[in-house]
């Protein structure tokens, strides 16, 4: 259970995020919406310890982030796919995928290289174990990057816009990939600007307004016209999204 | 020689030592500087022969140890040129010429950072290529070559110390006279490290507000 | 021409000696340079402000002050502290602190300019700081580093002949005894600076070489 209470943070003299609450239950898939500067990113940075909060608390399975041990064992438990990838440039795609289940959570090399072919197969790149990132397409590093992250058998999986840097069409195979783990029980937690994909894979849906929590309702009252559409706010963002044909 | 203290005239020869020193850097960097340009308009005129002479003289420089050209200079030219060689003479002739190599390479790829634009304007317009050298490229070129140029002259100050070697008294042929002298080698050579430190210091300071106004002066209106 | 060599070939094994000799002080001194520039390196960039100052003056002093200057410094100083090492050995160690300083530099940069990206995916992941620099950050800042790191190794060959100057027979050393020994010291030194120069000239192709082949996977279509 991921616990965020009450938590701010300030970029110089901007509040970035004011006083937020929320749970996140296992098995549970939550995206986070809102426009470009809500804070979406900052939050989800705040729960992997690459932003550290200003004030507040986070808690990942009762491990403190902001304490050294506590940030170390929440990274053993959460994984995180980035937009722009981050794939290790030196490394092959199967070393890249392998290298935190060796060093962090010492597994047996052999035994992680299996692991990890089995992942590569499960995206559909069984046959690329030893190419270079740098000649892999962008949909298919994206692919990396999530075999990458659940080699680490992690109990939350972290997204950040991890499609917004893709054409429609490798979107399309990430997403299906994503849609299958959420199906699967994946305790998984978005921050996404594809409104229809959210709709139909996540239980719930948060809403950032300028670093406020606007709303936190399931899926299905969010969408209702006197759920999450009677907030105006909301109802303009949507149809915005509809209109940039972003579905 | 007696082995003996360490006296308050060591200071004066420590003085005289830099002074010369600092002589040798300012004549070799003023001729050194001056035979650049001399090579860097050879090159942009396209002089046939004398271009490819600067060139195979200039790479010969560059990937040479001074040490030996100093011994060059020195020793194989009085041997066979038949000539009176001093040693301040050679250091000077020898360094001179190792500055202007370096020198014109950074100016030869200061005046190649200029836009190809701006002289194919200028010779649509008519403008020499004496015009157009000075007018236009070299204001730029100038500002692109100033930085480059001081930490140049600042390699080159720790250059000169190899004249010690073959006997012009610098600070470093002081250095090991007081070293011989007072046996004394950390309280020596760290003296004389501090020295050259010093100067450099104050050389890069000085390069740096020279280029500080030098690109002040030239406005570039963003274009 | 001939006549030259006719007069040089007798010296040619000396000659020969003094090339190897240079070449072994190089090698040893390069890899000197490299691992105390990475160690210089990567105090730069520590989090702690004393190691980073240390580092700082370090690199300074000993690219500020001459090579001569401080090879008499190791030469004349380290027999006071009792240490009795050969001419060859001061050299190397002369010559690795110099290197090392430039080596620093280029290794600082090399470091700095990583995709921030990528330290950030792997500490995410939980790697210790010190894995995240053994295993990320060290070997793409030493892969993109190679070339620069070639020009130190070229300047370290013509600093090299400074070391004769405390004695060690090296190239320039033998080549000194060499013009002495036939009064010939205009061809004796011409024919040296022409030995450096295609040694360097050679060097500088091994090195392109060598980048390209460990550069080749974060090259294609990044």
């Amino acid at each position: 259970m991921i616990l965020i209470e009450n938590v701010e943070k300030t970029f110089g003299t901007a509040k970035v995020l004011r006083n937020i609450n929320l749970q996140v239950k296992p098995g549970e898939v939550l995206t986070i919406l809102g426009s470009s500067g809500s804070g979406k990113s900052t939050l989800i940075r705040c729960l992997n310890g690459l932003e550290k909060l200003t004030d507040g608390k986070i808690t990942v399975d009762g491990h403190d982030v902001s304490t050294r041990q506590g940030l170390a064992a929440a990274r053993k438990r959460s994984a995180t796919v980035f937009q722009l990838f981050n794939l290790y440039p030196h490394k092959t795609v199967l070393q890249n995928i392998t290298l935190a289940p060796v060093e962090v959570l010492k597994h047996d090399k052999r035994a992680a290289e299996a692991r990890a072919q089995e992942l590569l197969e499960l995206v559909g790149l069984g046959d690329f174990a030893a190419a270079w990132p740098q000649s892999l397409s962008g949909g298919q590093r994206q692919r990396v990057g999530i075999c990458r992250a659940l080699a680490m058998e992690p109990s939350y999986l972290l997204l950040d816009e991890v499609t917004s840097s893709l054409d429609p069409e490798m979107t399309g195979e990430v997403l299906d990939i994503l849609a299958e783990l959420a199906k699967a029980g994946t305790t998984m937690i978005f921050v996404t600007h594809e409104v229809e994909f959210a709709r139909q894979i996540s239980d719930r849906i948060v809403f950032l307004e300028q670093g406020e929590l606007l709303v936190d309702m399931d899926v299905e009252t969010f969408f209702a016209a006197d759920g999450g559409m009677a907030v105006p706010r909301i109802a303009q963002f949507l149809s915005r999204m509809k209109k940039d044909g972003v579905q | 020689m007696r082995y003996s203290d360490f006296t308050p005239y060591d200071l004066i020869l420590l003085l005289n030592g830099l002074g010369v020193s600092l002589g040798l850097f300012l004549a070799t960097t003023i001729i050194g500087v001056f035979l650049a340009v001399m090579f860097t308009l050879v090159s942009y005129y396209r002089i046939p022969v004398l271009t490819q002479v600067v060139v195979a003289l200039t790479e010969m420089l560059k990937n040479s140890p001074v040490l030996v050209q100093l011994f060059l200079v020195f020793f194989g030219a009085p041997a066979f040129f038949h000539v009176n060689m001093t040693p301040v003479a050679a250091a000077t002739l020898t360094i001179s010429l190792n500055t202007a190599a370096f020198a014109y390479v950074i100016m030869r790829s200061a005046i190649a950072s200029v836009d190809v634009e701006q002289i194919a304007a200028a010779e649509v317009f008519g403008h020499s290529r004496w015009q157009i050298l000075t007018l236009i490229i070299s204001p730029q070129a100038a500002a692109f070559a100033i930085g480059p140029l001081v930490g140049l002259m600042i390699n080159q100050l720790q250059v000169t110390s190899l004249i010690s070697v073959i006997g012009v008294m610098d600070l470093t042929k002081i250095g090991n006279i007081l070293n011989l002298r007072t046996l004394q080698p950390f309280i020596v050579w760290t003296a004389i490290g501090a020295l050259y430190y010093v100067t450099a210091k104050i050389l890069a300071s000085v390069g740096g507000r020279v280029e500080k106004n030098l690109r002040r002066s030239v406005v570039w209106g963003g274009i | 021409m001939n006549r030259l060599w006719r007069m040089l070939e007798p010296y040619s094994g000396f000659i020969l000696d003094g090339f190897l000799l240079t070449l072994l002080a190089c090698i040893c001194a390069i890899i000197g340079a490299v691992c105390i520039g990475a160690a210089i390196a990567s105090l730069r960039t520590s989090q702690n402000r004393v190691a980073r100052g240390v580092a700082f003056a370090y690199a300074d002093i000993f690219r500020n002050v001459p090579f001569i200057v401080q090879l008499f410094f190791f030469f004349y100083g380290l027999p006071e502290l009792g240490i009795y090492i050969g001419a060859f050995e001061t050299g190397v160690i002369a010559l690795s602190f110099s290197g090392g300083a430039f080596v620093s530099d280029v290794i600082r940069s090399g470091i700095l300019s990583i995709d921030q990206g990528i330290i950030e995916a792997a500490k995410v992941s939980g790697l210790s700081r010190y894995k995240i620099f053994t295993k990320i950050v060290l070997p793409i800042a030493m892969r993109t580093s190679v070339r620069p790191i070639g020009s130190v190794l070229i300047n370290l060959i013509l600093t090299s002949s400074i070391l004769s100057t405390i004695t060690l027979n090296e190239l320039t050393g033998s080549a000194k005894i060499v013009a002495s020994t036939t009064f010939r010291p205009f061809e004796v030194y011409a024919m040296l600076l022409v030995l450096y120069a295609s040694l360097t000239y050679a060097l500088s192709a091994a090195i392109s070489a060598v980048h390209r082949r460990l550069n080749r996977s974060m090259e294609i279509g990044a």
